[in-house]
């Protein structure tokens, strides 16, 4: 029997990061293409609405059903095989189910268990492993997220500054759409004739979509369907939050390695060094792949977890007088190239009042290694502190932000953030992409009262976001959570045919519910 | 006070890469790294000599291309390297390079406190530190996770032992070697890194420190490697299913086997 009753034993299959819990009344574990279409054509059939998941590592409840079927990938976890790509490129084929953390410990030792692969793919990896090493660029800080759920959000990270996000990574897919059909999609064969997009389905038959006609804002966005004219169907489906179809293979580029990577942090008294020091950075530095951003809240977090916890007492010391932090990434293909990178940042902290013995660098594994603990410490330490809050007062959570705006208002919204919530008293932890202006400002409430303002003051932000031209999700996707912000991105119109894009795929609106789209909008 | 830092540079993994058609071994090309209990030897030297005065040489035997480690350990606080290198050098067991370092030691003038990391991870003998000591003819103290104070003309040290700790008092110069816990390695600063481009890093060869050549190298080394191998796994995991009742009968019928 695939489809299994719900049972207390998958309790934790109601929830995701975000800490939203659901329920449900059934739940699957499919192995391969076939299996879905079976389970899917079964739903369909019965007109049971289901919610396709990963390894719930998101942090819009996207993954967090309502009632209904659980469709769980994680059983879909196979590397299926590698391609080449030209003379020296490569892809790697997997199931949606692959965490991102196995593809990579697969990749960077090139270990991998081929016994059922291809000749072909055999070949191919017989000249990778003579190749450079090869990686896969999108990062998401998270790295037990699944391949199938990055897919599904378009979800970017620290890298995304210099590589984008997941989206053109995206080579191939294999999907089940909610009615039982199959699809197969290669970029660069299918492509939208302006505004209307036919899809030719794997039993011969086609699905014909009306592309919706907004303008996507400029930056980093994964806030609704990816629309423009004459575009190439694959775009279409990531980044479709788990409203579209259901993944089953996944063929992803990879690039290969820099022969020489190094970080640095840089540590500032204020804020606005810290920002000056971006600006400057973005307009005269090569080879940056990142610039991540702490601030003071950020920082205050994490020297107290160091003091009071061992898991954190390898972290370097962070003095009192510490303000703000920045975090540069280079790549280079020689150690000479990004010396002299490093020396650039050297002279531009100078000059925007930094100090280049106030740095951290990372030349070595191990140092690029502590230094990657030290950004994943923040939201940890994080999320400490909101548990021991939340044991005073059950009802509240963490309110992170996932808000991008153009380059030239990042001075801007850094004071508008600062000064909307301190008028509000609030306590917060800010750190995230600031190379994108795209930051992740965290509202940490005290209390039920901080919480419903935190609430209130993220939707204002999503009005003065648009109007900056700017997202109001740019890497974690809507899901449920964010499903409101949309609102303010977009014109009823927009949404209207945003939600037909849905109907074409899903007349029944069984995938998916209430992401993207909140849950009495699509019951109308 | 006069600190010497013997390092080593070590192999940056220890993974072992085949080709899945021909079975042959590739080299992944991955930089070497300082020998991390070394590492934590340049941090306590850099860490007292903040406290007291004085400087830090890092010394190393090794390929030419260990410069670049050097440099390192002084972008992390050292003030200066030293390189033995020299193709007579190439081959030597513990015996051969505590000899050859002891000879650059003695060229450099000595040092009040020489440091060692116990062991290297690439040869896990924890040899080089006491070799070193006598054949300098100075006291020495291993496995040091503490330094307690530093005083005129001695260390107070706390050292493991097999069954604990112990605190004890050594005269200067001393040898020691140190645990990975005696120091958190930092990480440098770019201004750091801008010192060990201009900081000087001694390159000497044989001729320079003036080693015999029977005594250096393969010439000096009694040790032989016979043969170097991956140990075979022997352990096998069995996992029992069912019942808790029947677990524990499966257990107790496989524990009887080995028993």
């Amino acid at each position: 029997m695939l489809i299994q009753p719900f049972s207390p034993a998958h309790a934790g299959l109601v929830r995701d990061e975000s800490r939203t819990v659901g329920y449900a009344d059934s739940v699957s574990f499919p192995r391969s293409h076939e299996q879905v279409t079976q389970i899917v054509r079964s739903l369909y059939q019965d007109g049971i609405p289901f919610t396709v998941q990963g390894a719930r590592t998101g942090l819009t409840a996207a993954a967090v059903p309502f009632g209904g079927h659980i469709l769980n990938v994680t059983r879909m976890n196979r590397i299926l095989g590698l391609n080449r790509l030209g003379e020296n490129g490569f892809s790697v084929s997997v199931q949606p189910g692959v965490p991102l953390c196995e593809l990579r410990k697969a990749l960077s030792a090139r270990r991998f268990d081929h016994a059922s692969w291809s000749k072909a793919s055999l070949g191919a990896l017989s000249a990778f492993m003579h190749s450079r090493e090869q990686f896969f660029p999108p990062d998401p800080t998270e790295t037990t997220a699944t391949l199938g759920g990055m897919v599904s959000c378009n979800a970017s990270g620290a890298r995304s500054y210099r590589y984008g996000a997941t989206r053109p990574y995206v080579l191939a897919v294999r999907a089940v759409l909610p009615d039982g059909r199959s699809l197969s999609l290669r970029r660069g064969e299918c492509f939208a004739d302006g505004y209307t997009l036919t899809l030719p389905l794997e039993n011969g038959s086609r699905l014909t979509v009306q592309i919706p006609q907004y303008i996507m804002p400029k930056t980093k966005n994964t806030a609704g369907y990816f629309a423009a004219p004459d575009m190439d169907a694959v775009d279409l489906l990531v980044g479709s939050d788990g409203t579209l179809c259901v993944f089953t293979e996944l063929e992803l580029q990879l690039l290969p390695l820099p022969a020489c990577i190094q970080g640095v942090t840089c540590l500032f008294e204020t804020e606005i060094q810290a920002a000056a020091f971006v600006q400057a950075v973005r307009e005269q530095v090569e080879g940056v792949v990142s610039l991540e951003y702490f601030d003071e809240g950020a920082l205050a977090v994490l020297r107290d977890q160091r003091a009071d916890h061992p898991a954190f007492a390898s972290l370097p010391p962070l003095d009192e007088w510490i303000g703000a932090a920045l975090y540069v990434e280079l790549h280079g293909d020689d150690e000479a190239f990004v010396t002299d990178r490093l020396n650039e940042i050297g002279d531009l902290l100078s000059a925007c009042g930094g100090d280049p013995a106030h740095t951290w660098v990372a030349r070595t594994q191990t140092d690029l290694d502590r230094l990657m603990f030290f950004r994943h410490a923040v939201p940890e330490s994080v999320n400490l502190l909101i548990d021991r809050r939340k044991q005073a007062e059950p009802g509240i959570t963490k309110l992170g932000s996932d808000m991008a705006v153009p380059d030239e208002h990042l001075d801007h919204i850094l004071t508008y953030y600062r000064q909307t919530t301190q008028a509000l008293g609030l306590h917060t932890a800010t750190w995230g992409h600031i190379g994108n202006n795209h930051l992740h400002v965290n509202v940490l409430p005290r209390n039920l009262e901080e919480y419903t303002k935190g609430k209130a003051l993220f939707n204002e932000w999503a009005h003065k976001v648009t109007a900056l031209n700017g997202a109001v999700s740019a890497e974690h996707g809507v899901g449920k959570l964010k499903a409101g912000f949309l609102t303010a991105m977009y014109s009823p119109e927009s949404l209207a045919q945003m939600r037909a894009v849905k109907a074409a795929f899903d007349p029944k609106l069984l995938l998916g519910r209430g992401n993207l789209f909140a849950e009495k909008e699509e019951s109308r | 006070m006069k600190f010497a830092v013997c390092v080593k540079q070590v192999p940056g993994t220890t993974e072992v890469q085949l080709d899945p058609v021909t079975h042959t071994i590739i080299r992944d090309g991955r930089k070497g790294v300082t020998n991390p209990f070394d590492a934590a030897a340049v941090e306590l030297a850099v860490t007292l000599k903040e406290q007291v005065g004085g400087s830090v040489t890092a010394i190393s035997m090794g390929i030419p291309a260990a410069e670049s480690m050097l440099r390192d350990c002084i972008a992390r606080g050292a003030d200066e390297g030293v390189l033995l290198t020299d193709r007579q050098f190439a081959g030597a067991d513990t015996l051969a390079t505590s000899y050859t370092l002891s000879k650059g030691i003695e060229k450099m003038g000595g040092a009040d406190c020489i440091l060692c990391g116990r062991m290297a991870v690439d040869g896990d003998t924890a040899q080089i530190g006491p070799e070193l000591a006598e054949r300098l003819g100075l006291p020495h103290v291993t496995d040091v996770i503490a330094v307690l104070s530093v005083e005129e003309n001695a260390l107070v040290l706390r050292k493991t032992t097999a069954d604990g700790t112990i605190d004890l008092r050594v005269a200067l110069p001393c040898v020691i070697t140190v645990l990975r816990e005696v120091a958190q390695v930092r990480l440098p600063s770019i201004e750091g890194i801008r010192r060990s481009f201009a900081a000087p890093v001694h390159v000497w060869s044989a001729a320079d420190i003036g080693t015999d050549p029977a005594r250096t190298g393969l010439n000096g080394s009694p040790t032989q490697v016979m043969r170097t191998f991956v140990p075979e796994k022997t352990k096998i995991t069995k996992m029992f299913s069912g019942t808790p009742e029947e677990q524990a009968t499966a257990l107790c019928t496989a524990l009887k086997e080995v028993l």
